[in-house]
């Protein structure tokens, strides 16, 4: 009965009780010891964690991550970015455009002409360099032949940089794709050393839609000698090479879809990742 | 009929009620109605005004036209039935009731966050970044609303067949006999449902019926009622047209519905039927009466409070901190939503229900059948047991337990099974007294039980005379083949002037044509008519001192509270009564006087030989257990001390007085821990005295009491803060019954009002059951909070992720999906498996808990749940294998704080991770699901110390072993089911579950031994210093 009295009218006193001075029925002191004994608790705790995570650190190699199977086969990404895989913009709007042409013309400053040559970093880079004589070229090629980025946006011409996904020690092609196990129309763009990119639309219906589509880079692909990448800490300036894709002549005002897809022995596709080895982009373009 | 002792105990006196009416609660007028005086003058009335007032005739009875008319007026002529909540009710109540409202405003929260998502889905204004925070909270608040409704409406159709169950078998008690009534209408006899008959039908009852309504007997023939269903006492009372008592209840020309007519026939005019009756007013009086919440009930109210303020105080924590961080108000009041609904235990429900369930069915298999689920952990929070006397404490049997001959009282055997100690029977008068017993006797065993053993058997006639008639039986072998050697040749009756019975036998020498004559009857009747005693076999004088002797025997045998008969014999001299003399006993011709005292032989409705040993186990754990009975004070008393209510040693206020030889009043009464209250000293108390009464004396009686005096008691109880069981069986024990925390009726001898308003039944109506109640009823309570313990340590673990996820902005670790995995797969059976852990003490050895202090959960139980063992290992394990695995996929981690925004956009193919590698979307999000299945088999592995920590709670695992064969199933279960979901092949889609390699299983193993090498050492700590620091701060 008395204890009921006291949790019905008593929460008040239960903040601070003044007559056995406890706050939220406890005293001082009574605070004090479980304070303390968190603290400590939970210094211990956190100093065990600590512990655990070093020793985890100690056991990964600082130039290739333990596991690689979730990473690989390469993604294959572009710029400017989509979202919802649809890059929209109207003609007439310069501002619709705008984070299409930034986005570009950001991602290219890593690939500038005066950032390459500085400091002949790319050419004179010390021993390593010699071990993968060839391969460790300059983007730069890639780079003086694409044209300025956000250039067509405005005449009915659209861009896209297309990359090949990094992947620390992963060989790309090996070897380009046989001819039979290809589609017809990638024989004439076939050439050694190279992995092969080709768009095409990805609804029947607009094949006749989609216009010509002009590959610019090293050789309308990727080169092999670019390849493997070697990691952060042995490639720390690596550049990757790039394709730009332009869409010349794309029906305005109409949603077109156009998927991009790399060929190679390494590279895989996959059902639910619509980025491994290849994408598909939406166009909507308002006049 | 009766010797020695008044006819008409135990019935409530109508005044008692007037009395106590005032003081009653405000309830409905007509429920202080019913607590009034019974309405009934018609005993008062002559016959003739009676079939006046009914308009009936006492030879042709009612004409069929005047009976259907009144059919019409009054209704049928059965109990209404208490006002059954119609079946939606009770699933509702199962639905919507206590736990469940917490699930439903999860559920309820999740749905309107989903709908505030939904409804700004496409606000052009949002941000990218909270654009796709949403996507994911979006599913993730319908799932969690889906999944929650989904454990409430299973657990709550789970609920209610489990209690449909247990009230199916409760409609087999009611239709257990089929009622009919002979009625004469019109002058004839006709067999009519006993529904139809009406006020003013002239009925006749023989041996054996029911009574149909509450009759005015007209006329009757040797008639006997037991009125037990009524009063408790099987003791059976005659009736006759004659009025013997102002008060209805005593009268004895009214016999009542339900009753039982024992023997004889009776012929009476129907004065009130269905809830009219006596007994209808009780029942609806029972059915009236409020009952609280049951002590389970509130304390997961009091749990519920807890958890809502937890989770509201983290809720708005993180609500401000969400705001201070720079989130939109809507993101952090979904935030908010989602840390409340994260709180939110969805397994318990299940948990708590399947676990009393589980107890309720070991309930039943030991005969404690429970109605209601949550009456189940009642009886473990038991403190005072009221119970009734008649039926639960005692077998309900006359037995003979004592006798006096050769100067010596003899003990008889009076247990159930016959064994105990047996007295010498070679002597003499022994083989006399039988014999005497034996002849002078008219009870006689039914037909066709030769198979049943003895004490089994029915028998037709009056309790004493089926006493005498089973001892003998046992003793001397067949009484039927004695009877048949000595041909009865006279019999005078028992009548209340005499006093005695007496009958006239040949003799079994064939040889000796001497008459003996037998007769017993209320001991100092007889021994009057005596003027010999037997002593070893030979006939001595009656002189002083062996009429001191008897009268000292007299004493102490009526002290013990039984009912004591005197036996005596003589051989009539041949001369003057030669064979073929013709015994005359209605004028009588033949001696009278001058008899042959042979023996005393006493008889008591001997307590069920378990009793004593449960009282004493109730003693022991704590529980005060008060007799509340109708019986007589000496009566009661004895079968108080003979059970343990009233220990050895401790006096009342009376025995005291006696011992001193001082008067009553100058006795303290605080000096007697025993005290014997009478029905009537009752009615004058007032409240407070009745409180001091309760308070002071440890060991109580209250005999002769009303059943609006055991409600009162009970009351009583109650307002002392004890939380009250009542035992009883008839229809007087309801009302309390009803009021009690826990009623608890007889299955086999209880009325079925009793059973309707009692909570549990004892199948077997053995009080030592209730013994069984209690220790299962600790059991799980202490489990329970195990089983609480043991799911709200998973419950923070799956918060936590979720803050870093917003504060450091790291991937989560821990999806919605996975944390329903745990809540509601792995978890279930290992908490479960915890209502099967066997007791850490001898929890029969303490106190009943204090409902007031010791509360299931506390704040002890949530600092050690939420504060220690989860940070300790749930969070650091999970977030160990978690930061495992994306380091060993190539994200360290230092790269990962901040990575959040980036990681978790769609558009993003080529996020870069430490090593210069660049992921797709769907990439790492596998990355991250295996994250999350890693997090979730951590949580599994540290769920395997995390039972075994909360398989005790003072107790060493080592001291307590392994014998849990459940858990350690349990155990196995859990880690096969988290391996199936990891590397069953569908699962990605499915759950978005991913294989584990290895190695990743072993992450959380360190943080596992962690918590069971803190947690030992806790309670090592508890274990050496009782009382201490550590013990106050966490012991739960």
């Amino acid at each position: 009965m008395q204890a009921n009295k006291d949790s019905d009218g008593g929460w008040r006193t239960f903040v601070w009780n003044s007559e056995k001075k406890e706050f939220l029925g406890r005293t001082g002191s009574s605070w004090l010891k479980i304070f303390l004994f968190y603290v400590i608790f939970y210094g211990c705790l956190a100093g065990i964690f600590i512990g655990t995570i070093q020793a985890l650190l100690l056991t990964l190699s600082n130039y290739k991550p333990t596991y690689q199977d979730r990473v690989a086969p390469p993604g294959l990404s572009h710029t400017p970015r989509s979202e919802k895989s649809e890059i929209a913009f109207s003609l007439s709007d310069a501002s619709s455009y705008k984070k299409y042409t930034d986005a570009m013309t950001k991602f290219l400053k890593k690939y500038d002409d005066d950032k390459q040559t500085d400091q002949m970093k790319f050419e004179d880079c010390g021993g390593k360099c010699q071990l993968m004589p060839e391969r460790f070229l300059k983007c730069r090629d890639t780079v003086s032949s694409t044209p300025l980025p956000g250039r067509g946006f405005h005449t009915r011409e659209a861009w896209l940089i297309v990359k090949l996904n990094r992947i620390v020690n992963f060989s790309e092609g090996g070897r380009p794709p046989m001819n039979n196990s290809v589609e017809e129309f990638l024989l004439p763009k076939l050439k050694p050393n190279l992995i092969p990119i080709f768009c095409k639309n990805k609804r029947e219906e607009d094949a006749d839609k989609i216009g010509e589509i002009k590959f610019f880079g090293l050789g309308e692909g990727f080169p092999l000698q670019y390849y493997p990448y070697y990691g952060k800490l042995l490639h720390p300036q690596y550049l990757q090479p790039l394709v730009a894709i332009q869409f010349n002549n794309l029906t305005l005002n109409e949603e077109l879809r156009i998927e991009c897809k790399v060929f190679g022995e390494n590279i895989g596709y996959s059902e639910k990742d619509r980025y491994q080895g290849r994408f598909d982009v939406k166009f909507n373009i308002a006049s | 009929m009766g010797y020695g002792r008044s006819d008409s105990y135990r019935v409530a006196t109508t005044q008692d009620k007037d009395d106590r009416s005032p003081k009653k609660k405000k309830g409905a007028k007509d429920m202080d109605d019913l607590k009034k005086e019974v309405p009934i003058t018609e005993h008062k009335m002559s016959i003739e005004e009676v079939c006046r007032k009914y308009q009936t005739d006492i030879v042709q009875g009612l004409t069929n036209a005047k009976a259907a008319e009144y059919l019409i007026r009054d209704g049928p002529n059965a109990l209404t039935p208490p006002p059954t909540t119609p079946e939606w009710v009770k699933f509702c109540r199962q639905l919507f009731g206590g736990f469940s409202v917490l699930l439903w405003t999860g559920a309820i929260l999740c749905f309107l966050a989903y709908a505030i998502q939904a409804a700004t889905e496409d606000d052009p204004s949002r941000s990218a970044r909270s654009h796709m925070f949403d996507r994911l909270s979006l599913c993730l608040q319908l799932y969690l609303g889906i999944v929650l409704t989904a454990v409430v409406v299973i657990t709550g159709c789970f609920s209610y067949f489990q209690e449909a169950k247990s009230s199916k078998i409760m409609e087999s008690f009611k239709n257990m006999v089929p009622q009919q009534a002979l009625v004469i209408r019109e002058g004839e006899k006709v067999q009519i449902n006993a529904e139809e008959v009406v006020g003013g039908d002239l009925v006749e009852v023989k041996g054996g019926d029911r009574i149909p309504a509450d009759i005015r007997v007209v006329s009757a023939h040797g008639c006997k009622v037991d009125n037990s269903s009524l009063t408790g006492e099987s003791e059976p009372q005659s009736r006759s047209p004659d009025c013997t008592h102002d008060n209805p209840l005593e009268t004895r020309n009214i016999a009542f519905f339900s009753t039982n007519c024992v023997e004889g026939t009776a012929r009476g005019i129907v004065i009130c039927t269905g809830d009219n009756t006596v007994m209808g007013r009780i029942a609806t009086l029972t059915s009236g009466l409020e009952t609280g919440k049951t002590p389970i009930a509130k304390e997961i109210e009091h749990f519920i409070h807890i958890i809502t303020g937890v989770a509201v105080f983290l809720g708005l924590t993180f609500f401000i901190l969400a705001i201070v961080l720079g989130y939109s108000w809507l993101e952090a009041v979904i935030f908010l939503i989602g840390i409340i609904v994260a709180n939110v235990p969805e397994g318990l429900l299940a948990t708590v229900t399947v676990c009393l369930t589980l107890t309720a069915k070991r309930m039943a298999k030991k005969n404690c059948l429970v109605k209601n689920l949550e009456a189940v952990e009642t009886l473990g929070s038991t403190s005072t047991i009221c119970s009734d006397k008649t039926g639960t404490l005692t077998q309900n049997r006359m037995t003979v337990a004592h006798m006096w001959f050769d100067n010596q009282i003899h003990e008889a055997d009076t247990t159930e099974d016959q064994s105990g100690a047996s007295f010498d029977k070679s002597s003499i008068t022994w083989i006399s007294l039988a014999r005497v017993a034996a002849l002078c006797n008219r009870a006689q065993f039914k037909a066709g039980q030769d198979q049943l053993p003895i004490l089994k058997r029915d028998v037709a006639g009056d309790a004493s005379e089926s006493a005498l008639l089973k001892c003998i039986e046992l003793s001397c072998g067949s009484v039927r083949a004695m009877r048949d050697r000595n041909k009865k040749v006279a019999e005078i009756p028992f009548n209340s002037t005499n006093k005695y019975q007496l009958s006239v036998h040949e003799t079994e020498d064939l040889n000796d044509n001497r008459y003996l004559l037998v007769m017993k009857g209320a001991p100092e009747r007889v021994l009057e008519c005596c003027s010999t005693i037997l002593v070893q076999g030979k006939e001595q004088p009656l002189d002083e001192e062996l009429k001191e002797a008897f009268q000292n025997a007299y004493m102490e045998l009526g002290g013990l509270g039984e009912r004591v008969l005197g036996f005596c014999h003589v051989l009539l001299p041949e001369d003057q009564y030669p064979k073929g003399f013709a015994f005359d006993t209605d004028d009588v011709n033949f001696q009278t006087k001058d008899l042959c005292f042979v023996g005393l032989m006493s008889m008591i409705d001997p307590p069920r030989a378990a009793v004593p040993d449960a009282v004493g186990k109730c003693r022991s754990a704590g529980i005060k257990v008060i007799m509340v009975t109708g019986d007589h004070p000496i009566t009661a008393k004895a079968i108080a001390k003979g059970v343990g209510i009233i220990s050895e040693g401790n006096e009342t206020v009376e025995d005291i007085a006696a011992r001193l030889n001082i008067p009553v009043s100058q006795v303290n009464p605080r000096d007697a821990k025993a005290c014997v209250c009478h029905g009537t000293d009752l009615k004058d108390l007032s409240q407070d005295q009745m409180d001091d009464i309760l308070r002071n004396h440890t060991e109580i009686v209250f005999a002769r009491t009303s059943p609006q005096q055991k409600l009162i008691i009970v009351e009583g109880c109650q307002r002392l803060g004890a939380i009250v069981a009542v035992t009883g069986d008839g229809v007087n024990d309801s009302p309390a019954l009803k009021k009690a925390d826990i009623g608890v009726a007889m299955g086999i001898s209880g009325s079925d009002v009793s059973k309707q308003a009692a909570d549990m039944i004892l199948l077997d109506d053995n009080f030592a059951s209730i013994v069984t109640g209690v220790e299962e009823g600790r059991l799980i309570f202490d489990n329970l909070k195990k089983s609480i313990a043991y799911t709200l340590t998973s419950n923070i673990p799956e918060i936590t992720p979720f803050l870093l996820f917003i504060i450091v902005n790291i991937p989560l670790p821990l999806g919605t999906i996975t944390i329903l995995c745990i809540d509601l797969g792995t978890d279930m059976v290992p908490a479960i498996s915890l209502a099967y852990e066997a007791a850490e003490s001898d929890i029969m050895k303490r106190q009943p808990r204090n409902p007031f202090r010791d509360k299931l959960v506390n704040e002890r139980l949530i600092s050690i749940a939420y504060g220690q063992i989860v940070t300790a290992g749930f969070a650091l394990g999970g977030f160990f294998a978690y930061f495992v695995i994306l380091a060993e996929n190539g994200f360290l981690p230092t790269t990962l704080v901040g990575i959040r925004l980036n990681w978790d956009d769609r558009s993003c193919n080529d996020l870069e991770d430490t090593y210069g590698q660049q992921w797709t979307y769907e990439q790492r999000k596998i990355v991250e699901f295996t994250c999350h299945t890693a997090f979730f088999v951590s949580i599994v592995v540290v769920q395997w110390a995390d039972v075994i920590i909360c398989k005790t709670r003072r107790n060493s695992v080592f001291q307590q072993g392994m014998r849990n064969k459940i858990l350690i199933f349990g155990l196995f279960e859990e880690t096969a089911l988290a391996a199936f979901l990891s590397y069953c092949p569908g699962m990605d889609v499915a759950l978005r579950m991913y294989p584990l390699k290895p190695s990743w299983w072993f992450c959380a193993f360190p943080y596992s031994f962690l918590i069971f090498v803190y947690d030992e050492v806790r309670k090592l700590l508890i274990r050496r210093n009782p009382g201490g620091w550590v013990e106050r701060e966490t012991y739960y």
